[in-house]
Formats: C-alpha cells, structure tokens, sequence
C-alpha cells in the first residue's frame, strides 16, 4: 500500500483542508485522470457488452432498464406466526423478496427450549424448531410463488433446505418450481471468531460436508433456487478493506467450488445458481471498483480457471446490503445520508439486490419506521434519481476503469496469496484471517482516534447528548417469547409418534456414518418430527462428538 | 509503581460480533492493563471462575445481538450470590433505556459505540474503581 501520510496542498487555496488522497483500502488516488491513465485498456477484453463476458458492465443485457434490483424486506421476530402475518402485510404493499433472519439458538441448531436458548429466542430473527414452524412461515403462499432468503449455514441451512424440501412437497409443489435462495456459507458467522464460532457447536469437517449435500441437492433437484456461496457482508463487517473483501469472498468461493467438484458435481451445473451477499461501504468509487473487478474476476476465473462453459457459469450475481459498520451512534439520522450513499454505489456497481441499513443501527434492531424510510431511500433512487436509466453510466470514466485495474489486480494478488497458503479454508483454519481481521480493526480504530479518517459525529462535527433526537426503540420481550415456544415444543414432541420419532433418528445417525447425502434424510427425519435441535444432536452423536 | 489492573474481557450468548471488544482489547493493552480475553459463548459461571482464577480486578462484556439485559442479570446475579464484589462494565450496541437499567442492575459502566480511545480509558478506569471509590 502507499504511504499514510496526508497530502498538503502548500495551503494557498482559500478553504484548504487537509485531506488524505487515498482509498479506504490505501490506493493512491491522484488529482486528475487522463486518457494517458488508461492507455493500457481494451474496451472490447476489459468491459465488453453488459450480459456479456467479462461481465464489468452488468451480469444482464438490460439491467435496471428490465428490472430494477429486487428491494429486500428483511423479516424475522419473535414466532413463526407473527412473521407470516408481517410478510403477508408487507405483500400486500407491494414487497416480493423478503430476507428472513433466523434468531441465534436457530442459526446454532437449538431448539427454542434449550437451555442455551434463554434469553435469545426470537430476538434477531424467527425460530425455527419444527418443520411446522417452515410451513407457517409459508402459509398463504408457495415455495414456487414468494421468494425467501433464508439468513442461516451448514449445519442449520442443510435442516431449513430439508424442511423447504418438504414444504414443497406436501403442497404438491415440483421440486423444479422451487425459487428463493439458500445462504450456503459455512463461515457465514465471521462477524467474528471466525473458527470458534464455527467450531463451537458443530465440527468443522461435519459442517463442510453438510455444505457440498446442499450443492449436490439444489443443482440435482432444485434448479431454479439460489445458494448463496459466500457472505461476504458479514466478512466486511468485521472491518478488513476492499481489497481483502473481494479477495477472501471470491477465495473462499473458489474453494467451495474445488470440493463441490473433488465430490463429482459438475462445474457447468452446480454454479449457474451461485449468488454472492455482498457489502457495499462508504468509499463511493472504490466500493463501485470493487463490485466491477469482481465480477470480472470472476468471471477470467471461472472461465479460464475452471474451464466453465456454460456462460451463466461466468455470471457473477450479488445481493447487497450496506455497512453497517459505517454508520454511528451520534447524530443517528446522519446514517440515512450514508446509506443513501452506499446505495448509489451498490446501483453502480451494478448490484441485483439491494437492503439498506436503518438508521438506528447503533442502537438496537430496526423499528417498523426506520426499515420504511431504508426502503424510500432505496425507492427515491430508483424513481427519482436517474441513475438507473443507462446501463454502466461510469463505464469508460479514466478514474473508474482505472480503480477498476487497480482493484482487480490488488484483489488478484491478494488471491494468489490466498492460494498459496492452501485456499480460503485452510487459512481460516491455520488462523491467517483472523490475525488479517484484528489488523484491521486496530488500525481502524487508530484512524478515527488520530482523525485520520472522519467520521461525522464522532471525531469531528459532534453535538453534545442533549441535542440528541430522541429515537423509538424496537422492543425486545425474549422472556415472553421463549416461554410460548417453550410451551409449543412440549406439545410438539408429546403429539408424535415415539417409535417413528426413533427410527427416523436412527435414519439419520446411520446415513451419517454411510457417507450419504443428508438432505433427504433431514426430511426424512423432519416428517417424522424430530426437532432441529434433535437432528444436530443426531449428526453430533453419529461423529461421536460432544461439546456439552 | 503499582502492579497493573487485571481486566478479565468475554462475550457471552450465542452473539459473535467481536470487532468491539478485540479493539477495546488492544486498546486497554496499550494503556497498561493486563487484558485476559475468553472468546466468544461463555456462561456467567464461566465467567466467573476464570475472574477468580486470574485475580482480576474488573470484568467486562460487549453485546451486540439483544442479549445483554438475560445475560447482564445472570451474571451479577450469579456474582451477587457468591458474595463476590468484582465490578463488571459491559458494551456494544445497547439502547439508551437498557443501559440506564443496566446501570440500576449493577453495572458499573456501559459503553456505546463510536467512543474514542481517551474516553473509553476514563470510562473504565472509573469501571474498575467503581467500588473503591
């Protein structure tokens, strides 16, 4: 990276302020672009048409003149219930995508009445014990009608992917006519600890091979639905820069893909659905770098790396959320400003899907208001702005095709390392990843302490409390919650049949131990009530570990 | 010169957001504290053998998901009911009303986001001679 000073300008200009002319990830950014700067580029090999190889300018011909990028409700809280009757409201005005965030025992395997459960049931998301929770989840609609993305990893997204499986199946749903998307990452909770996160609960070679049995399943059964094969959001969020944003997402992708093949599948098969969760963060001309160079990069990989000859192979396609580590505490409404932003940049970019961050962030999860004005944020953009009616309007800019190179060769190089200590994995394993994350985090922290970087309303531009706006805030009743769902699960469980109960688990231990892929045994397992807590105690007890 | 603080750091629950208190972490190092770190998933007993254990003089907790008000009770609580007089200070994404009934419960500081490192060291200097004092 270049050198961390700041830049003076010999202080004649009227005004002058000191600035430091670089990227968030330390690019040098220089007064003025020429075509000189871009001597180098070949509009035909580096951008091409939208739709069209190397896919710079858009994964679609049309993009945002066709279809504008799906808008994305994010739901889940407090029962399975209470959720289908907020999607059916949100429905009704008009939403068609929804992201459905599970709470944390769920994301882990725990039923709702675990002891670890307590205080967490419903919280940040929905639980989902039962294949009955699923089917409520469902009511009113069709797997093949209303898309859901579910937020959740192997080992849990193998049990939801099960239970979605029988969804369609009882109401007499085709396999094929499936949509939604499946988030697929195993290290989908590196907003921290990556390894110990991952480890806690479930072993890791366990959960790797849960994560190849969905590959297999969706691409032999489920054509039309999404996996999500990296969270590169969550990643983001644990502060590392651009570069190492699209070098550890697409790494980690490529890896995924080595095993899916070291089983079998097909690359031409298996990666038409692949789909990326991508953040988009404040540094406007980087972050829209960021997103063209990737799928660039992407697609020189899958193409030339991995010999794909199906075009949608090539095809890179992401959602995006915007940073949530951007916005601040202090002077909350600001953040609807750096949202708006980040979501200019996201529609640059080039993004299929956008979900904006509420402005109240730092204070607790999203109320009904701040998650509306996140939409008509996204909504004045889409409308009002302009932005949208041509395709790419930066392709061909000396300061954007320029990023560009630089942000596809830094995120190549940063791959090629990535290779050399033996994939993604293995350096998340080996602990490299972490040591970059906290790096990262130090330094961010020094920047805002040594007012390297601003921050409005924290090292600069602050108020004092009391001029502070008062906020609604959403509330929590995880008590009440868990102890309804405590009570649900008794009867769950006392209304099935025993023996049926432990055959199916007996199923599930065995087919475990063959080697067999577990999808269908989950379903198995699932029509005959066991639990989601009960089908990781059954996967646990087959590996013969324990970690309570 | 006296010895230098002991700070017994942990996140507890199911919540894996560990950007705040790794770089609360490295920031309490550089000023001078002994910082022991216990990771992500702990329970309150947990917690409480290791601050034993390791002599500390202060326990500090960052929550980012929901879960501070069960788990902040439980281990004052716990720490009540073993007699013991450990200040604890805890952090993160916390809503304004939650941390004023933090504070009634027991705690002896709460920390939100976007502090800056010379507060954050004033704010628990005072955490950990809240008792003392």
């Amino acid at each position: 990276m270049s050198g961390r000073a700041a830049s003076s300008n010999a202080g004649s200009a009227r005004d002058h302020e000191e600035q430091v002319f670089e990227t968030g990830a330390g690019l040098e950014i220089r007064d003025l672009y020429r075509p000189e700067d871009i001597a180098g580029f070949d509009a035909a090999r580096d951008l091409g048409e939208p739709g069209e190889y190397p896919f710079t300018r858009g994964p679609y011909a049309g993009m945002y003149r066709e279809r504008i990028w799906t808008r994305r409700f994010q739901v889940g809280f407090g029962s399975p219930r209470e959720t289908n009757e907020r999607i059916k409201y949100l429905h009704g005005q008009g939403a068609n995508g929804f992201v459905i965030t599970i709470d944390l025992p769920t994301s882990y395997g725990f039923d709702s009445d675990d002891a670890l459960s307590e205080g967490e049931v419903g919280v940040t998301g929905v639980p989902i014990s039962t294949l009955e929770d699923m089917e409520t989840l469902y009511d009113g609609f069709g797997p093949d009608s209303v898309s859901y993305a579910l937020s959740i990893r192997p080992p849990v997204s193998s049990v939801t992917l099960a239970m979605l499986a029988s969804v369609a199946q009882r109401r007499n749903v085709p396999f094929e006519k499936v949509i939604g998307t499946q988030q697929n990452d195993p290290f989908y909770q590196m907003s921290g600890g990556p390894l110990q996160t991952i480890t806690q609960y479930f072993p890791l070679e366990g959960t790797l091979r849960l994560c190849i049995d969905n590959i297999e399943f969706i691409s032999r059964n489920m054509p039309r639905l999404n996996w999500m094969v990296t969270n590169g959001y969550n990643l983001r969020e644990t502060g590392v820069n651009a570069i190492q944003d699209g070098a550890f997402t697409l790494g980690h992708a490529f890896d995924i893909f080595r095993r899916a093949r070291e089983r079998g599948l097909d690359i031409d098969l298996f990666a038409r659905r692949a789909s990326f969760f991508l953040s988009c963060s404040i540094d406007f001309f980087e972050e829209i770098a960021k997103f063209r160079a990737m799928r660039r990069l992407y697609a020189r990989t899958m193409r030339e790396g991995f010999g794909a000859s199906n075009p949608e192979c090539w095809r890179m396609r992401f959602s995006v959320q915007s940073a949530g580590n951007t916005l601040t505490r202090q002077q909350p409404e600001v953040n609807i400003i750096r949202a708006g932003v980040e979501a200019m940049a996201a529609v640059f970019g080039g993004a299929q899907s956008i979900h904006l961050c509420s402005y109240d962030e730092a204070h607790g999860l999203p109320t009904e208001e701040s998650s509306r004005i996140a939409l008509r944020t996204q909504q004045v953009i889409a409308y009002e702005s302009g932005i949208t009616k041509s395709i790419d309007p930066l392709g061909g800019s000396y300061y954007v095709e320029t990023l560009t190179g630089q942000m596809e060769k830094a995120i190549g190089e940063k791959l090629a390392e990535i290779d050399g200590r033996g994939g993604m994995i293995e350096c998340i394993r080996e602990g490299w990843l972490e040591n970059q994350i906290n790096d990262e985090r130090i330094r961010n922290q020094s920047d805002l302490d040594t007012r390297r970087r601003t921050l409005v309303g924290v090292n600069r531009f602050r108020i004092p409390p009391q001029e502070e706006i008062p906020l609604k805030i959403h509330k929590i009743q995880a008590e009440q919650w868990g102890a309804r769902r405590a009570e649900y699960l008794r009867e769950y469980r006392a209304s099935r049949d025993r023996q049926k109960w432990a055959d199916a688990m007996a199923r599930l231990q065995a087919g475990w131990k063959k080697g067999e892929n577990m999808v269908p045994l989950l379903m198995d397992a699932l029509q005959n009530k066991v639990t989601m807590g009960e089908c990781h105690e059954a996967m646990r007890d087959a590996q013969g570990w324990s970690f309570r | 010169m006296s010895a230098p603080k002991r700070i017994l750091l942990a996140k507890m629950g199911f919540d894996s957001h560990d950007t705040g208190i790794i770089t609360v972490a490295s920031v309490l190092r550089d000023a001078g504290y002994e910082v022991i770190y216990l990771g992500l998933h702990n329970q309150a007993e947990q917690v409480i053998r290791v601050a034993l254990e390791e002599d500390v003089d202060a326990i500090g907790i960052s929550f980012l998901s929901g879960q501070h008000m069960t788990q902040m009770r439980r281990l004052l609580e716990r720490l009540r009911e073993q007699g013991l007089s450990i200040p604890v200070f805890c952090g993160g994404v916390i809503p304004a009303d939650d941390a004023d009934a933090l504070k009634q419960m027991g705690a002896a500081e709460v920390v939100m986001p976007g502090t800056l490192s010379p507060d954050l060291l004033r704010l628990v200097d005072g955490a950990v001679n809240h008792l003392h004092s």
